[in-house]
């Protein structure tokens, strides 16, 4: 008779390699816990416009997978959660998890009364801070699990109260507490995915400094429906149509002083976002400023196809400085065409900078065991007898191969709880 | 147009101290960073690609090593730790070998046996004169006070440097002007003489402040160019004095510029004022060269900035015979003062022995070639725009391509 409390199998991450790691599992009739640091799942997924190569909307995928969730009551999903440590070994693994406080619980029905109660806003980390929420907020129209988060500076504050009463649900405790949570399980799949490299770091491409230089995340949110121009890709110092736009690829990719690997899905993301562009702005001149353009197998069509465009300009060479103009806050971009030797500058309305990806395990922290390499991946698929890495945390990868990845460690993780 | 690919060329740069430029793999970002770098000279990539490809020929012809100042902004920005600062300082070493027409700067540079055996020979060949003429002269040394002139008469050191700087000059001048011919090319016949001529205080002011090098913006540039000009005009004002005004100008009367003077001819003083002009510029050299060549020797022990973090063989060559000329310059001056005759006659040999290899070997040959390489480029690539400007104007908007041209 197998133990079924160590045979269950504990998912860090709910992106989209935690998620398909979780659901596979468990429609495999594992139990599972997903752990997720967020307050809701589907991780950077959920905060893209469309995906490479068919254009179309990742809701559609995400909203599959969360009714797979709700169909499986093997699934326990634990958001706004974090692994404070893992400890044992295959089959007995003990893990402590730390909940933070939602101050919402499940009797919450989405009405809103809350947020329109509240006066505090807080930056919008959905979207990058790029505009303001309500402190007590739905944290994106898909949001699952489907409830309000009431943000701590809220809760503690003198209009706490206020919000509590507008509830009349009975949703919003506001004394509710940090929780510690302690699991044995018989694996664990780590997926804690990446996060966006840190553009200030650019000291020289005005991130921070000039209103007009984006990052790729962010202009995913600013052409998504529900990001803060409502989809229209506006300059943000003066919500202007922008006329010129410049992606700036390897911004601190390719780079012995940033990240010195190749993140694979930049120029991808910046080809797609070319996209988003032409399409709203039949006319907009489309720089695409690039050391080598890595467009992979069958993703080649989709370079070549751009390619076509009369308004894209594939130019090669790295962008080594953005000034702003200080009447116009237009951008002026000095870079070198590689191709012909030529120096140039470039004046462009807005420019994105294509920020590779940062894996988490090589900022946040992790079991001692997991040995990282070189760039902070943890790059084994089975870091050692029943605990596996996935996904972006073992090197950088798109969507579908994220799903792939999550999928063989599902699989992995399976075995090495039936085989004992 | 021919365009001969040199396959052993990073082999053979590796002796001038090539390391990394292998590593570049074409970004441009160095070009663009770069706050000297121009459209009608973008560098250093295009040096680095030159490297890489083996066009030795295209490297000969380049001003842009000379356009250069190695703030070294492009090192620490390069993404593949390709160090293209380096690259442009190891070619300038290489520019300088090639620019030499005797193959003496070649050696000196790709052999540090050669180096230290040249610079020893000469060292102990000057030293051994210096002793043969005191020992021809000995009758009339003054072993009482200390008095340079009794053992070697003022108007014969005179003599040997104006003789030596005849040669030097020689040297130089056939350097330079193979360096003209080369950097110019084609233009070199077609540009006429008058807008050389209108460009001489270009020239002069780019030689005398080293203007450009402030246009680096870098952080620790401003302390760096300092501490060049420092070096530069030290020993530029030493080099007047000891070889042209080391005697005054007696033949166009100029007496009271006389740098060595001594006992007998001075009415039995042991020495002039240390306030009297000629003097306070002796001064104004020693602590000029000092803080120079000391700054420099520091940064490069401690490997502070980029430009510190590589030192060739003969960059220590040259830093050590210029603090150790600084010296020993001091020292005779304090041999003077003190009345020490004997210790002033040894260092007087010493100085002469560490001096005179500096002088006959960097100038033509090295290091202090770039004096005269760097301001006459400068002035070259400005001649060379104007003639452009005015007599080809189409091609000048080759030279300075519109974006959309160059896309």
């Amino acid at each position: 008779m197998v133990d079924v409390e160590t045979q269950s199998i504990l998912v860090v991450g709910g992106g989209m390699t935690g998620l398909t790691a979780a659901i596979e599992a468990a429609e495999a009739g594992r139990e599972v816990y997903l752990v997720e640091k967020n307050p809701y799942l589907g991780g950077r997924v959920a905060q893209l416009h469309q995906y490479f190569p068919k254009l179309c909307p990742p809701y559609c995928g995400l909203e599959i997978n969360f009714r797979r969730i709700k169909n499986n009551s093997r699934i326990h999903v634990l958001t706004m959660a974090e692994v404070e440590s893992v400890s044992g070994q295959k089959g007995a693994w003990d893990a402590r998890i730390k909940i933070e406080p939602r101050y919402v619980n499940e009797k919450c029905t989405t009405c809103g009364k809350c947020a329109e109660v509240c006066t505090m806003e807080i930056d919008n980390p959905f979207n990058y801070g790029m505009d303001k929420i309500k402190a007590a907020y739905l944290p994106h129209e898909m949001a699952f699990p489907f409830r309000y988060v009431v943000d701590p500076a809220l809760a503690k504050s003198s209009q706490g109260q206020s919000v509590k009463e507008a509830c009349q649900y009975g949703a919003i405790e506001l004394d509710m507490q940090p929780k510690t949570l302690e699991l044995k399980v018989g694996a664990v799949v780590w997926a804690t995915g990446w996060s966006p490299y840190d553009a200030k770091r650019l000291d020289t491409l005005g991130f921070g400094a000039y209103p007009n230089v984006l990052t790729n995340v962010m202009m995913e949110r600013l052409a998504a429906g529900n990001g803060p121009t409502n989809g229209k890709i506006l300059r943000p110092s003066d919500a202007q149509a922008p006329k010129t736009i410049a992606f700036v690829q390897c911004a601190g990719s390719r780079d012995e002083n940033h990240l010195p690997f190749c993140s694979s899905i930049c120029c991808m993301a910046s080809m797609k976002q070319a996209t988003y562009v032409r399409a709203q702005y039949p006319d907009a001149k489309i720089y695409i400023f690039f050391i080598d353009i890595r467009a992979m197998d069958r993703l080649e069509t989709f370079y070549a196809d751009l390619k076509k465009d009369q308004n894209v300009t594939f130019f090669k060479g790295k962008v080594a400085k953005i000034e702003q103009d200080a009447a116009t806050q237009n951008l002026v971009l000095r870079v070198e065409n590689t191709a012909t030797g030529s120096l140039n500058t470039i004046n462009v309305d807005m420019a994105v900078l294509a920020t590779g990806m940062q894996p988490n395990s090589s900022i946040s922290h992790q079991p001692a065991f997991a040995s990282r390499d070189d760039y902070g991946f943890i790059a084994a698929q089975e870091v050692t007898p029943g605990f596996f890495a996935a996904g972006c945390t073992r090197t950088p990868i798109n969507v579908s191969e994220s799903v792939q990845d999550g999928t063989a460690a599902a699989l992995k993780a399976i075995q090495s709880v039936v085989r004992r | 147009m021919s365009n001969r690919v040199d396959p052993n060329l990073i082999r053979e740069l590796e002796e001038y101290g090539l390391k990394d430029a292998a590593k570049c793999y074409n970004c441009g970002n160095c070009t663009a960073i770069c706050d000297l770098s121009t459209p009608e000279n973008p560098f250093p990539r295009k040096m680095v690609r030159y490297v890489q490809l083996g066009q030795k020929e295209k490297i000969l012809k380049s001003p842009e090593p000379w356009l250069c100042y190695y703030c070294g902004d492009c090192s620490i920005r390069c993404p593949r730790e390709a160090d293209p600062g380096e690259t442009m300082m190891v070619l300038r070493r290489y520019l300088t070998s090639l620019y030499d027409w005797t193959g003496f700067s070649k050696r000196f540079y790709t052999s540090e046996k050669f180096e230290t055996m040249a610079v020893a020979a000469l060292g102990l060949l000057v030293g051994l004169g210096m002793i043969f003429w005191a020992i021809a002269n000995h009758a009339l040394i003054d072993w009482k006070h200390a008095d340079v002139s009794s053992v070697w008469s003022t108007e014969g050191i005179e003599k040997a440097d104006l003789v030596m700087a005849g040669i030097l000059s020689f040297f130089l001048l056939t350097n330079l002007f193979r360096c003209v011919k080369l950097v110019l090319g084609d233009y070199f016949k077609k540009i006429p003489l008058k807008m050389y001529y209108e460009e001489i205080k270009y020239l002069l002011v780019q030689f005398a402040t080293q203007k450009q090098f402030d246009g680096c913006k870098t952080k620790g540039n401003r302390q760096r160019w300092i501490a060049h000009l420092a070096i530069m005009t030290g020993y530029a004002t030493v080099f007047l004095l000891v070889v042209i005004f080391v005697n005054g100008l007696p033949f166009m009367g100029i007496n009271a510029l006389k740098f060595q003077r001594g006992w007998a001819s001075m009415g039995h003083v042991n020495e002039i004022s240390i306030f009297n002009p000629i003097r306070l510029l002796g001064y104004y050299s020693f602590f000029a060269l000092m803080y120079g060549t000391s700054y420099v020797i520091w940064s490069r022990l401690k490997k502070t900035q980029p430009q510190f973090k590589n030192t060739h063989s003969t960059d220590w060559m040259f830093l050590i015979l210029l603090q150790a000329t600084a010296i020993t310059g001091i020292l005779i001056n304090l041999g003077h003062i003190f009345d020490l005759a004997f210790f002033t006659y040894a260092i007087y040999v010493l100085h002469m022995m560490v001096a005179i290899p500096m002088l006959v070997l960097e100038v033509p040959f090295a290091k202090w070639a770039h004096l005269a390489y760097r301001p006459v480029v400068l002035m070259l690539m400005k001649v060379k725009a104007r003639y452009v400007a005015e007599y080809e104007p189409a091609k000048g908007a080759v030279l300075a391509p519109e974006v959309e041209a160059a896309v």
